[in-house]
């Protein structure tokens, strides 16, 4: 098996609300052109790309046939992957197999969303569209609430019934995610390239209103516009190219069921279970060789839309006993200086251009591996072996890379 | 390359304008007939590469309620959102890097019944300009490249006439054809109505239900499951500037960059001498010149002569599309998967009434974008080699 | 390197209209589900193979892969799967009253289906907690006909 690199990565000068300033592809260009720069490579120097986003949320189709002549696409290879929240760590794996494959030597990824330009709320609500649709004929009370099937959860959705679901088989309490999101929220403050970047605390997080217990407003992730470039090469054009590339030792995915209660395809899996994410993960270390995940993961990056997701998803990735995250989170060792640092980005949570989410998570962990954080939350403590993970659909695509600082030995 | 990988088996819907039946049950169908074929079950794939389009299903995330009919359920699943055979390359990469042995590509699309193709492309115009004027759409398009070709080699549009008519011959031996007429002639063709000039209704592919699943195995694996594995040789795409402008419409670049990546890969020096039979995907009857001469397969400008002389026949010098290709069916991201489809039929000699004979090497096309700006190309051989 | 945003762009407006789409859902589980709460039953699917009954029904087994049609009938009382308690509106607007909202597992059907819950603080909601349906007085086949839940 060909051992792939992550060599560089290319951020949007900042992940924002509106870029008004620059029209989608411009916005795009913004991170190739830093991932070049990053990794002074040229154009001539890529052999492929992939390409994805969440079209929907733009009303944009096959945004890749724009964009080429604006990301150096052209006369490349080109292939376009979407698979909704994992995309971003989907694109980054379609390009490692690309070199893992022994076809391409140097592939570039290129994720992004421009949600200012869209309208959110249909882009998500498009994904089970014609579900409620039929529902609604067959009498759910779509807001009421009344009978079977409305759309319980407020506009947090299903993930206040994951929550609820986590918070009583951990032990953890509703505080627990009030911690959560301070931490995070804080660690963001350091990172030029997070959105929501003022630093707050535990009572900041209480004093925003319950949308629908246990989440409150402060547990939900922004929407932001924003691209994330990372090439990625094979093991002689790294020793080339890098003097610290970051290895893609472990690649996995795993889709579940639809877990948001559509009445269509009924639901048998519990929100908070997260089977997949036990299997991939699983699948993961097997590939990486990580016999003692607990031992050997140095740091997680974790897809956290809401604030809660990173204790549930540190448990069930194998990272932490069950109930266990919320008293690694009290003890401080889920802080960027503490044995796991958890969202030293401050994650989704605190980001969330929702094409390029699920690469932020490897490409953080990237530039913690290779020391090349930019801002204050580089990780103090030498990384070894990084966990990203992104999460998608309807509560069922799990995607886990496990990046070290070694290539993974034969 | 020391890893191989090559197509097992394949199955397609009848290609329909309604399938008369939801999209999760075609796919449940579908897939279960090629199990069947196999005897295998869901748990004897390692990856599933699903290839939908979110426009086309009116569904962000068009693969959240494909993959339980399919069989991914807790399985590892991807989703490539371009023509199949995009998803079909990608596939290989998977197996070529060692990780999975066996992946199941299954692409599809309800672009009869359920959504308007062109209205699927508008949305891929340029939101800020071109969606606008509304001056352009995929048709329209197309009309320019084709008057760009005709006008370069000074001909007239009965060339159009006559390779539609042909098409719709040898759709008539395909059995999951949509638009198919044993006795098609150019006049016959010539008598559907213009949608936009040179190009007719008949020069144009129809609006299709339909699927295709396309079972690939590493090496060993393959030989294992079947006698006749088909081998993927060769692969490579390449793409164009999105600005129709700052194209030349009559020949495709990237259509040649990418054949001639894949014919590298394949050892294919001479694909005129080597390669027994093409399917390609032109949507519009004028770009089967301009894809198969960018294939090397006919001179620059011969789309005529090609023609009148029936050197693209299934008994000619260079069989193309024996299935009908995409003038006898389109769905939208089944396409290209079709078209390897087809070639794994010609090559397994299971081609029926349009079997060519001693087909041992196949070329297989798919596009992608306005006047095929994105081109994808793979060489599938008999021979191991 | 500090970023300053440059001058705004101009905006057009674009629309993707998915009334035009001609969408096909297998609605025959749905189908199955109301007739039943006509009558003030609850039916689904069971799998031959692996015994998962589906409430409301796809055509087939996702774990098995097989097609499904044997018609059982569930309870219409059951556990609480998992709860949320709704205090604010989709857009962040304070609601009236809080509603507890459940996904609730009836007994026999290994699905969830979401309902309300009333009859109960939700202080006192408890994962696991035994709730039944309660009917309207003249069901008509819709998923309306279960007004709601209330604890055992």
């Amino acid at each position: 098996m060909r051992n792939v690199a992550i060599i560089g990565v290319g951020y949007t000068p900042v992940f924002v609300s509106k870029r008004k300033d620059v029209n989608i592809v411009e916005m795009i260009s913004e991170a190739v052109d830093a991932a070049f720069r990053n990794t002074n490579l040229t154009p001539d120097d890529i052999d492929s790309i992939t390409f994805g986003n969440m079209q929907t949320f733009e009303g944009l189709n096959l945004p890749h046939l724009w964009a080429a002549d604006h990301i150096s696409a052209l006369g490349k290879p080109t292939i376009r992957i979407s698979t909704g929240g994992t995309t971003g760590m989907s694109t980054l794996q379609a390009a490692y197999y690309q070199v893992a494959s022994g076809l391409y030597d140097v592939v570039m990824a290129v994720t992004w969303e421009k949600q200012s330009e869209g309208d959110s709320q249909v882009g998500l609500a498009g994904i089970v569209m014609p579900e409620v649709m039929v529902m609604v004929q067959n009498g759910m009370d779509l807001f009421g609430g009344r009978g079977i099937g409305g759309m319980g959860g407020g506009s947090t959705g299903a993930a206040s019934y994951q929550a609820t679901s986590y918070l009583h088989h951990s032990g953890a309490s509703p505080e627990h995610i009030d911690k959560m999101a301070a931490l995070e929220r804080t660690n963001a403050s350091k990172n030029p390239y997070a959105h929501l970047r003022k630093a707050t605390t535990v009572e900041d997080i209480q004093a925003t209103p319950f949308i629908s217990w246990p989440l409150r407003y402060g547990h939900t992730c922004p929407t932001s516009d924003g691209a994330t470039v990372a090439i990625v090469v094979s093991e002689e054009k790294a020793a080339k190219l890098a003097d610290q590339a970051a290895w893609i030792n472990g690649v996995a995915c795993c889709a579940s069921d639809p877990t948001t209660a559509n009445l269509i395809e009924g639901q048998i899996t519990d929100p908070a279970e997260q089977q997949p994410a036990r299997i991939a993960a699983e699948k993961a270390f097997a590939m990486a060789g990580i016999k003692n995940p607990r031992k050997e993961i140095d740091m997680a990056e974790l897809y956290n839309g809401f604030a809660h997701q990173s204790l549930m998803w540190l448990e069930k990735l194998g990272l932490c006993k069950e109930g266990e995250a919320h008293k690694m989170l009290d003890k401080g060792a889920l802080d960027i200086d503490g044995e796991l640092p958890t969202n030293a980005s401050g994650g989704v949570f605190s980001t969330n251009a929702i094409g390029a989410s699920a690469m932020n998570r490897p490409a953080e962990c990237a530039l913690q591996i290779m020391r090349k954080i930019e801002g204050g939350h580089q990780i103090p403590k030498k990384v070894r072996n990084a966990l990203a993970h992104g999460w998608g659909g309807l509560f069922q695509y799990v995607t886990v890379m496990i990046i070290s600082d070694e290539p993974r030995k034969a | 390359m020391d890893r191989k990988v090559a197509i097992v088996g394949q199955a397609q819907t009848k290609h329909s304008e309604d399938t008369g039946m939801p999209r999760e049950r075609m796919l449940f169908e579908l897939v279960k007939g090629l199990f069947g074929q196999f005897g295998m079950t869901r748990h004897d794939i390692d990856t599933f590469v699903l290839c939908s389009n979110d426009f086309e299903t009116g569904r962000t995330i068009s693969n959240v309620f494909e993959d339980t009919p399919v069989g991914a359920y807790m399985k590892d699943e991807t989703k490539v959102e371009a023509d199949g055979a995009w998803a079909v390359m990608y596939a290989a990469t998977r197996i070529l890097s060692g990780i999975y042995d066996t992946a199941l590509v299954v692409a599809n699309s309800l672009g009869g019944s359920e959504f308007r193709p062109y209205l699927i492309m508008d949305y891929q115009l340029n939101p800020t300009y071109d969606r606008q004027l509304a001056l352009i759409n995929e048709p329209s398009a197309a009309a320019f490249q084709a008057r760009s070709y005709m006008d370069k080699y000074g001909m007239t549009d009965a060339y159009l006439d006559m390779i539609a008519a042909r098409l719709l011959r040898n759709a008539a031996r395909n059995p999951n054809a949509l638009r198919a007429k044993a006795d098609a002639t150019p006049e016959y063709v010539a008598g559907s109505e213009y949608l936009y000039e040179p190009l007719r209704k008949l020069h144009c592919y129809p609006f299709t239900d339909g699927a295709c699943v396309l079972l690939l195995a590493s090496g060993e694996k393959a030989k294992d499951l079947t006698d006749s594995p088909i081998w993927i040789k060769g692969l490579g795409d390449s793409i164009e500037s999105y600005y129709l402008g700052e194209r030349e419409l009559f020949r495709s670049p990237s259509a040649r960059l990418a054949a001639e990546r894949a014919y590298k890969m394949a050892g294919i020096s001479d694909p005129k001498g080597q390669i027994d039979v093409a399917e390609v995907s032109a949507k519009f009857t004028h770009q089967e010149p301009i894809i198969c001469e960018a294939l090397g397969l006919f001179p620059e400008g011969s789309g005529g002569e090609v023609a009148e002389k029936g050197l693209s026949e299934i008994d000619g010098d260079m069989p193309v599309c024996p299935s009908g290709g995409a003038l006898g069916a389109y769905p939208f991201s089944a396409a290209g998967a079709i078209r390897v489809a087809e070639c794994f039929r010609q090559l397994t000699g299971s081609a029926g009434e349009a079997q060519v004979a001693n087909a041992g090497t196949a070329v297989a096309h798919g596009q992608d974008g306005f006047c095929a700006q994105h081109n994808a190309v793979i060489v599938l051989t008999v021979e191991e080699g | 390197m500090a970023f300053e945003m440059g001058p705004e762009t101009r905006q057009v407006q674009g629309t993707w209209d998915v009334t035009t789409y001609k969408y096909k859902i297998d609605g025959g589980g749905m189908k199955l589900l109301c007739d039943a709460m006509k009558e003030k039953k609850i039916r689904g699917i069971r799998c031959n193979e692996c015994g998962t009954v589906y409430v409301p029904a796809p055509t087939f087994c996702r774990k098995c892969h097989v097609d499904i049609d044997e018609v059982v009938e569930v309870e219409d009382s059951g556990e609480v799967g998992t709860f949320a308690v709704e205090m604010a509106d989709m857009r962040g607007n304070p609601i009236e009253k809080e509603r507890i909202s459940a996904q609730i597992k009836l007994d026999g059907a290994d699905t969830w289906l979401g309902g309300t819950i009333e009859g109960v603080d939700w202080h006192d909601v408890k994962i696991g907690m035994k709730v039944k349906a309660i009917w309207v007085d003249n069901p008509e086949g819709r998923l309306s006909d279960i007004d709601h839940f209330e604890p055992l």
